[in-house]
């Protein structure tokens, strides 16, 4: 027997080596093409970073000189790389994205982009990882439950409100909940990250960011946990429900909880980690339109700003963040997907 | 000649089983259809230009005289509304006709041929589908902000629009191709042109119909996300311009004019839940396990 | 002979809605139409008919599975456990089912084993959950009994942690049939046991299910369309036209001296070596069971119809010790007709 495998283990291993190489050069490639894209379309930005830098220290420093002026004007190309063919500035970006140093912002200049993406991150990385993952748990557990109990009233009480609430975008989600939670009811404040100065992390602190995050964070779970997730759980449990392995386990007389753990809940939660594991890498782009909707202080605020000052460093921090988180979540998945999912293999 | 009005023949006769078997795409199909008909039909006999400004009293709340009340630009809110309405249609239907076509086109390149094309195909797509979407169409539609129009606007959100169906129709055909009846007809001698056009596009066209519904979503929302950015076509109306106005010109909400806000939000609701059952509608037609 | 199963005027159909051009509209198609016989320990029953004779419909009837659109009529399906427990399965409800017939007492083995196993879950637990659920086994102790039972069926002990997608379709039958025996029932049903399977994989998986059988002592019953199966494994045999049973009786019986027309047509269209003659096939379809005929169901297609066949049932009637048949030719004297 063991003589017999040998073979194929090591054939095996090759498959598997070969399937890891392919997908990371795949993986590379994309993301290289995807920020070259980017770049490219970023740098056709009509806004000119270095006169918007140059504008604001003549107004601030009241050089009217045209000469230092004009040397200033010279040093600023220098320090943004924005000078020479466009060619060598692609080559200098492209530098300094390995270092993950994308130049001096424009809309705080002279801070780095990257500094300034970083102190941002935490406030959008938070608002999304709270709400994907409310999202993902919570829209399971109804849509298997609803798919379960398909004829029961409650379920299809839910699914018609999953079926309203999921075309919403979460920006007009935003706007009705702004209307109704904060102009109306006035629980809760129209937009902002935080209202006090924060001296030190306290309770106060904590309390008054959670309070500020809540509408933010509904908008986007609404309509994804009774929407999306809901959905497609509750779609997935059909299915399961109707497949012969399920109606061949209630004829051996299992009860309906072991029925729902191990055959439904457990063929139903692999395909569904695909979406969350999709979900979470996107998390790094930012919920743009919330955050400008809530004034939220996140990445999304940044890119906004960023599009509007014409700083191509900053704005492409930003995306280069984004293009990074998403394609590694797929990166990830599909390399990891087969170890989970025992009914998928390594292609 | 012949085909084209057989084909259209059986389009209609589609619809009529669609809205006599199924609920959902009844109450879709119907929404859908009073909302087209005060964009179309209603909206060329506006007594005003729905594009200037202090025509009409301002901030007025909804009355007999202005069912819908009127804007702090002085605009009568219906007709800019149903102004809106066609202007926000007109672009995702651009965008739906060009990004669900080059999806069905490229998915169906890269399912039927497979191997070295698919993969330079789906490459391509997972690049685009990688890049993050709204920021990039900001930056394109600030660089290309003097050439915005209408449809000009509905081709830039094709830009981003069509990987979605493009994945859709190749996992499609790809499902298909391995289906027994497409061997048999292959193995019977029907080239593989015919074989496309008699076996797969009965199935494919019906999944097409559905993106091609899903894009119109998809673009209204994009339209409406880039006009709350300031970045669609601020001088004239669509569904997400007249936020834009009410939100950051207007402080509709500061200043108690909630019902400048509250008629395009829940029109855009009303456009979003229609198109969303006419597509579930579909599906659950197309697919009947979702029917259970 | 202590019986091990007594079905006694068992009707049972599919309620069908059809969407109408504006109203509902209910169906019945009346599958199994009262029927009756009784098995016993230690043989191997068979019952034939073409497809759609409501064979599969009698066994989920007598399991007790009855699927939303399938509706019991009436009659009773009363089964004995190992020491002679009685349990009426058309009475009980399917908790009770679940917990003390099920499995216990009678097991039951589907068409197709493509597809049954749960994808997610290894060969082991699939034995572990059973023994864990209905008898209460501790984990270790039943990856055991797993290990002990597959090698019964003849698989290696590595298919113990496999999925079910890494064994082979003839190996998923295997661990089916192992898993039906897992709590040696006293009754197994076994619907199509093979039809998916290829020549070579069938005739193992039905000698395998013989050789349990005689391990076991119980009742084996095996739904087949296929009279070859029946020839080689079964003591007697029912054979069912349209919803009602036709003919019982020994096997050998009903190959040699079929006494009903269906029948006697079924035995004719079977191959024989050395014979080289046409075979004549019976000419028409079943009937359409949302309407059978009345009378007789078989008489618009029996080439001995009388005017009686068209008016009233026959009923089943002993002709010959052990041998049952529902003809109107054999209502007044025993013999061959003519």
């Amino acid at each position: 027997m063991p003589n017999r495998e040998k073979p194929s283990m090591v054939k095996g291993l090759k498959q598997l080596l070969k399937y890891i190489a392919t997908r990371t050069a795949a993986y590379l490639a994309t993301i290289f093409t995807g920020v070259t894209l980017t770049y490219i379309v970023v740098k056709a930005m009509p806004v000119d970073a270095v006169e918007n830098i140059l504008f604001n220290i003549i107004s601030v420093t009241a050089v009217y000189d045209p000469a230092s002026i004009e040397l200033l004007r010279r040093n600023l190309y220098e320090i943004l790389g924005m000078g020479g063919s466009p060619v060598e500035s692609y080559l200098i970006f492209i530098r300094r994205v390995f270092t993950f140093d994308f130049g001096p912002s424009i809309i705080a200049y002279p801070t780095p982009a990257s500094e300034i993406v970083f102190n941002r991150l935490p406030w959008t990385v938070g608002l999304l990882l709270t709400s994907t993952l409310t999202v993902w748990v919570t829209g399971n557990l109804l849509g298997v439950i609803a798919g379960y109990f398909r004829d029961r009233r409650f379920a299809k009480v839910l699914e018609s409100v999953a079926i309203t609430l999921y075309p919403i975008p979460y920006y007009i989600m935003a706007l009705i909940l702004i209307f109704l939670f904060a102009y109306l009811l006035r629980i809760f404040p129209l937009g902002g990250g935080i209202s006090i100065i924060p001296e030190k992390l306290n309770l106060e602190v904590i309390l008054n960011i959670l309070w500020h995050s809540i509408l933010p964070a509904a908008s986007l779970i609404l309509p994804g946990a009774l929407g999306w997730s809901f959905l497609s759980s509750r779609t997935l449990t059909m299915q399961t429900l109707a497949e012969d392995y399920t109606r061949y386990a209630e004829a051996r007389g299992l009860p309906r909880s072991h029925i729902l753990k191990r055959y439904i809940l457990r063929n139903i939660l692999l395909p569904q980690t695909t979406v969350l594991a999709l979900s979470l890498g996107g998390i790094f782009g930012g919920a743009l339109l919330t955050e400008i909707v809530f004034t939220y202080p996140g990445v999304g605020q940044i890119a906004y700003r960023a599009i509007f000052s014409g700083d191509v460093y900053t704005l492409m921090a930003v995306l280069f963040l984004s293009i990074i988180g998403t394609a590694t979540g797929t990166y990830l998945l599909d390399l990891l997907y087969p170890l989970i999912d025992p009914r998928v293999r390594y292609r | 000649m012949g085909t084209v009005t057989e084909s259209l023949r059986r389009m209609g006769k589609l619809l009529i089983t669609l809205y006599m078997g199924n609920l959902k795409f009844r109450i879709g199909f119907t929404i859908l259809s009073i909302l087209v008909i005060l964009g179309f039909a209603v909206s060329p006999f506006s007594p005003t230009n729905t594009r200037s400004w202090y025509i009409v009293p301002r901030d007025r709340p909804p009355s007999y005289e202005y069912p819908l009340g009127t804007s702090s630009m002085g605009r009568d809110i219906l007709w800019e509304l149903c102004a809106s309405i066609r202007n926000s249609l007109t672009i995702a239907f651009v965008t739906a006709m060009i990004a669900s076509h080059i999806g069905l086109f490229l998915g169906f390149i890269a399912g039927i041929r497979g191997g070295v094309i698919d993969r330079i195909l789906m490459f391509i797509t997972d690049t685009f589908i990688i890049i993050p979407g709204l920021p990039l169409l900001m930056v394109v539609t600030t660089v290309l902000k003097r050439y915005l129009t209408i449809p000009t606007l509905g081709m830039l959100i094709s830009i981003v629009s069509w990987p979605w169906p493009s994945r859709q129709v190749r996992s499609m055909v790809l499902s298909l191709r391995e289906r027994t009846f497409i061997h048999t007809a292959k193995l019977s001698g029907m080239g593989t042109f015919r074989v496309i056009v008699q076996e797969l596009m009965p199935y494919v066209l019906g999944w097409h119909l559905i993106n091609f519904t899903n894009t119109i979503l998809f673009s209204i929302g994009t339209e409406s996300g880039l006009a709350i950015l300031g970045l669609s076509i601020l001088d004239d109306n669509t569904l997400g311009v007249m936020i834009y106005w009410a939100l950051n010109w207007g402080y509709a909400l500061f200043r108690g004019i909630w019902w400048w806000l509250a008629a395009p939000v829940a029109t855009l609701v009303l456009v979003f839940i229609s198109f969303y059952l006419v597509s579930i509608g579909m599906t659950e037609f197309m697919h009947p396990i979702a029917r259970r | 002979m202590e019986p091990s199963l007594i079905v006694e005027g068992l009707k049972a159909g599919y309620k069908l809605q059809t969407i109408g051009s504006s109203e509902e509209v209910g169906v019945y198609v009346d599958a199994v139409s009262g029927v009756s016989f009784t098995l016993y320990r230690n043989e191997v029953f068979g019952i034939a008919g073409e497809s759609g004779c409501g064979k599969s419909t009698l066994i989920k009837a007598v399991y007790g599975y009855y699927e939303p659109s399938l509706v019991l009529r009436g009659g009773s399906a009363r089964i004995y456990g190992a020491k002679g427990e009685e349990f009426d399965t058309t009475r009980m409800d399917r908790g009770l089912l679940e917990k003390r017939v099920w499995w216990k007492h009678m097991s039951y083995i589907p068409q197709s084993s493509m597809n049954v196993l749960n994808p997610t879950m290894r060969i082991r637990d699939h034995f572990a959950e059973i023994l864990r659920i209905h008898v209460g086994m501790k984990k270790g102790e039943a990856y055991q009994e797993a290990r002990k039972y597959l090698e019964e069926v003849g698989l290696p002990v590595d298919a113990l942690s496999a999925f079910p997608h890494q064994l082979s379709g003839g190996m998923r039958q295997r661990v089916v049939i192992a898993l039906a025996i897992l709590l040696e029932p006293s009754l197994i049903l076994a619907d199509e046991p093979s039809s998916a399977l290829d020549v070579i994989n069938q005739k193992v998986a039905l000698t395998l299910l013989r050789e349990k059988q005689e391990a076991l002592k119980n009742t084996l019953v095996i739904v087949s369309h296929d009279m070859g199966v029946h020839g080689v494994l079964t003591h007697r045999m029912a054979i069912m036209y349209a919803g009602k049973i036709v003919e019982i009786g020994r096997t050998a019986d009903i190959f040699w001296k079929p006494l009903h027309p269906y029948t006697k047509a079924l035995i004719e269209s079977l191959p024989r070596l050395g014979d080289k003659s046409k075979r004549v096939g019976l000419s028409g379809s079943p009937p359409d069971l949302k309407k059978p005929p009345d009378g007789c169901r078989f008489h618009p297609r029996c080439p001995y119809a009388m005017l009686i066949c068209s008016r009233a049932e026959p009923s089943l009637r002993e002709i010959k010790e052990g041998h049952y048949t529902a003809c109107w030719l054999y209502s007044e004297a025993v013999g061959e007709p003519r």
